[in-house]
């Protein structure tokens, strides 16, 4: 079993990520330049601190009133001659939509970048039910047609180099493409451009909700979600219901801060606030709008551990400055959501024993946390997890019992000194210039490629006596 | 406090320490029996431990006017979470929080109680520092350290771009990860290097394990150093 | 399938077993919206020489072209000046009524093909020409709803005689707006918002509203950022003096 093949268990693929020279120098370009775009933008940018603490208590708010806000945003959307639709799994939100393509005839749809439509894998059922899904936004069309999966949450296609993404639109569209981004934007517009035009259904996420006017709103930079909702007859959004925002005021607060936290934008390049199917009177728009509402977990969590979880914005900041992210990437991770949120969201989605290996992705810096536009506390989740699997006694017996062992140490100082005479005697054979260079059997995973420092001659406790007198 | 890894790993430290701040004026005891805070049980999930061990420590310092302790992660751990560990028990979780008052990080204890900005201490050559996670963003500190590092006579302090990224050590994890733990360490250490500094300092044992283990294997000329070894270099080996 | 209301109960019962995590509220809201949007339209007749500069500023900063005009009249010569420079023929147009102005007529004599948006419910033969038309034109005109200062972006309201595509498809986009239109902050975009959707049957005929920022762009592919995706290639802000 390859080391990167996704069967393999997390900590061999994290090795083969490492492996992977070009995707270590892509990742490091990359979240060192969305590092600084979004530092600038917020040192530019006084109140953004203020915004981030109403943007958290927004959503906060929103979570206590939350089956209110959910209802006045149905009610308005169908006010607006829009179809609600709630899905509590994810298989229920994909059979809805292959309903919708059975009963309307569709058989080719065009997405526009929805990480709620990649959490239930619809691409899949899609294609399985003969229906033609498009990606258009420019990364998830590459690895769309690459097949594989989103690298980070909004740069899906950061582990490719340009020589690939030629080579990739050169076999699968035919004809022979320059290694240069501007060209190869250029064959994707042109060859998406058809795709728009022709599609029978447009497929969307959504960024925020707002119950108060019943709109739907798309935060994107490549023009696809404004094709994608207003060419095709039919439009589809799929969001997880704690996307919802209770007014227009609200939306602005999270406008300010978001694009600033993923991309160091002001504003992205489009916000579309989308109100249902088009109005009488209206040369473009679908005949039909459909909301799918989807829990898939995460109503478990409104009085679970994850509930701060279900602030995110999916602004991807936290995976910038995650050390781990930044030396692996995305797709070791083995989940839809990579990064410091994704182990949450994995938990959500899939429960806790899906990320016993992953909880302890992190070494709880902090930086996570520092970044987040709502002020997310992941470090805290992270060790909660932690608890659970070993509450739960899903972290291996071997972990649990060496713990043990620790916390009788801590508590026993006469174990405590014992143990440093001990480990003094023990590493004799192996001690150099005052130093471990190699050890055997699990200190070996230290000393592999560190030197570890002897226990000292004397440890403080023992100078002390000499110390004492000043 | 003196914390495990000071006690058996880095004694010097702890000497370096005590000798400062008696320079200071301040009288220094040592609570015998003290192991360890218990942040590596925390980490990991094994909270019912944690708390054990919490509460022993709260009673091992109960008469302590304050409790200076060479290590932010140590210090983050009594301060920030031991409170909370202790909630369950009105006296014990009050007795926590008195403690959690009363106990800094060194820098900050000199910087904040004795309101010094510098001991008059000597170093020659160029240092530059390394923001200890738990220090940085549990502690808010970051100028402390600096304030003491810039006022030696003939030392030059020089930043390290990336200063606050992570070190890789993370407790258990560099050992449960350690590619991924070494892998973001020769990053931080290729940053080390290229300041030309002589020596790299941090507020945190566990930061000097993992910095100074790297650069111990790359035959680097840099010297991992504490703080209190830098500002009272008696205590240098 | 699950109903609403199986939804909203499984909901309920969740928020039931627990008060959240702090005391928290949502932002308070203008109780009367019309009044606070046309207080913020008394200020802005004072301060739009300042929201206009920092729009240009900001505009500009996103790669954006900016114009002016010294009056309506004035805006097709313009017009045509830029179709001219990209050797462009063929201009889509909001229609007369909700532009100002009547480009077809004024520039239908002179070399180019200006297809403008009918004001009235077109039938389903007239949605699929203007489709075709939209699709090959080089240039769109439209007006904007609002000009935003703090961060250079039109905003356009989708409707009657100003289809959604004019903005989106042609390579080329032109906004032409006034003194009127513009607002300093993302918190007056928002009053206005409030305002426009407390009574929209009154003011929105359609239901898209676009905030626009700059050319469409991506750096999906190495971080290179490149623009003309899917959307605008060039966008151009016209600033109509003596609205």
């Amino acid at each position: 079993m390859s080391e990167t093949s996704p069967g393999a268990p997390f900590a061999a693929r994290a090795r083969g990520a490492l492996k992977d020279a070009y995707l270590q120098e892509a990742l490091g370009i990359a979240t060192t330049k969305f590092i600084g775009l979004r530092r600038e933008s917020f040192e530019d940018f006084p109140q953004g601190d203020a915004l981030r603490d109403r943007a958290r208590a927004i959503k906060e708010a929103t979570l206590q009133q939350l089956d209110r806000h959910l209802e006045r945003l149905a009610d308005n959307i169908e006010r607006l001659g829009g179809r609600v639709h709630w899905a509590a799994t994810g298989e229920e939100a994909r059979d809805i939509i292959l309903r919708l393509c059975r009963d309307k005839g569709v058989r080719m749809a065009v997405k526009s970048k929805s990480m709620a439509t990649e959490e239930i894998e619809l691409n899949e059922a899609l294609e399985h039910a003969g229906v033609k899904p498009v990606e258009t936004d420019l990364g998830e069309y590459i690895i769309q047609l690459a097949h594989e999966k989103p690298s980070h949450i909004i740069a899906p296609a950061i582990h490719k180099t340009k020589g690939q993404v030629a080579d990739l639109f050169s076999q699968e569209l035919g004809g022979h493409f320059e290694a240069d981004p501007e060209v190869l934007t250029k064959v994707a517009r042109v060859e998406l451009r058809q795709k728009f035009l022709e599609a029978d259904m447009g497929i969307t996420g959504a960024n925020f909700a707002v119950a108060e006017t019943g709109t739907v709103v798309l935060v994107t930079n490549e023009g696809n979600g404004r094709m994608v909702t207003s060419l095709p007859r039919i439009h589809v959004a799929v969001m997880g219901m704690e996307k919802v925002i209770p007014s227009m005021t609200d939306l602005m607060v999270f406008l300010a801060i978001l694009a600033r936290s993923a991309t160091g934008q002001k504003l992205s390049s489009y916000t579309t606030l989308v109100r249902g199917p088009r109005q009488p009177g209206e040369m473009e728009g679908p005949e039909e709008f459909h909301l799918i509402l989807m829990d898939n977990g995460r109503t478990r969590q409104i009085a679970g551990t994850l509930r701060e979880a279900l602030y995110c914005l999916r602004c991807g900041a936290c995976l910038n400055v995650c050390p781990v992210y930044r030396q692996i990437g995305g797709h070791a991770y083995g989940h839809t959501y990579p990064g410091p949120i994704g182990i949450l969201l994995t938990a959500m989605l899939k429960g806790a024993p899906s990320v016993k290996e992953l909880a302890h992705a992190s070494s709880l810096c902090g930086a996570c946390k520092d970044v987040c536009p709502v002020r997310i506390d992941i470090p805290r989740m992270l060790v909660e997890l932690r608890e659970r699997l070993d509450t739960e006694k899903i972290a291996p017996w071997t972990e649990r019992l060496l713990f043990g062992m620790a916390r009788r140490i801590m508590m026993r100082p006469s174990w405590f000194r014992r143990g440093a005479s001990v480990a003094r005697l023990a590493q004799k054979p192996f001690v150099r210039h005052g130093r471990l260079r190699a050890l055997p059997l699990f200190f070996g995973k230290w000393t592999a490629t560190r030197d570890l420092p002897a226990v000292a001659e004397k440890t403080f406790s023992e100078r002390w006596r000499e110390l004492r007198r000043p | 406090m003196i914390t495990c890894l000071g006690d058996m790993f880095f004694p010097e430290v702890g000497v370096a320490m005590v000798r400062l701040l008696r320079r200071l004026g301040v009288d220094v005891e040592f609570p015998p029996g003290q192991t360890c805070c218990g942040l590596p049980l925390s980490n990991s999930g094994y909270h019912a431990d944690a708390r054990a061990v919490a509460e022993r420590t709260v009673r091992l310092f109960a008469g302590a006017e304050h409790v200076v302790v060479p290590s932010g992660s140590c210090a983050w751990m009594v301060k920030a979470e031991y409170p909370g560990l202790l909630a369950d028990d009105p006296a014990l979780h009050a007795e926590a929080r008195a403690l959690a008052a009363r106990t800094y990080e060194l820098s900050q204890f000199l910087v904040e109680v004795l309101k010094v900005s510098g001991v008059g201490s000597t170093f020659s050559g160029t240092l530059t520092y390394h923001d200890s996670c738990h220090l940085l963003r549990g502690l808010g500190e970051s100028r402390s350290p600096r304030t003491l590092l810039r006022s030696l006579e003939h030392g030059e302090l020089v930043e390290l771009p990336g200063s606050d990224e992570c070190c890789g050590f993370g407790g258990s994890f560099s050992v449960r990860l350690p590619e991924v733990s070494t892998a973001i360490l020769d990053k931080k250490l290729v940053s080390v290097e290229a300041t030309g500094a002589d020596c790299l300092v941090a507020c945190d044992a566990g930061c000097l394990m993992q910095m100074g283990g790297g650069l111990f294997r790359r035959g680097s000329r840099v010297r991992a150093l504490h703080l209190a070894q830098v500002l009272a270099p008696e205590g240098l080996p | 399938m699950t109903t609403r209301a199986a939804f909203l109960d499984d909901i309920r019962r969740e928020m039931a077993k627990t008060r959240g995590l702090f005391e928290a509220s949502t932002s308070p809201r203008p109780a009367a919206p019309q009044e606070a949007a046309e207080a913020v339209r008394r200020e802005m007749l004072e301060r739009w020489p300042q929201a206009l500069e920092r729009f240009r500023e900001e505009f500009e900063r996103v790669a954006g072209v900016f114009h002016r005009a010294p009056s309506l009249e004035a805006v097709p010569a313009l017009i045509g000046e830029i179709a001219r420079e990209r050797q462009a023929k063929r201009i889509l147009s909001w229609s007369p009524e909700a532009l100002g102005v009547d480009l077809g007529a004024r520039l239908g004599g002179e070399g180019f093909v200006v297809t403008s948006a009918p004001d009235a419910d077109p039938p389903e033969s007239e949605r699929a020409r203007h489709r075709e038309e939209a699709a090959a034109a080089e240039i769109g005109v439209t007006g904007a709803d609002w000009a935003l200062g703090e961060t250079g972006t039109l905003i356009l309201v989708s409707g009657r005689g100003r289809p959604r595509s004019t903005s989106l498809l042609p390579a080329t986009h032109v906004a032409v707006f006034g003194a009127p239109q513009l607002l300093e902050s993302l918190e007056q975009v928002g009053l206005m918002l409030e305002a426009l959707h407390a009574d929209p049957s009154a003011t929105m005929s359609g239901a898209v509203i676009n905030f626009i920022t700059g050319p469409s762009r991506t750096a999906d592919i190495e971080l290179t950022l490149t623009r003309g995706v899917h959307g605008p290639k060039d966008v151009h802000a016209v600033f109509v003096e003596g609205r």
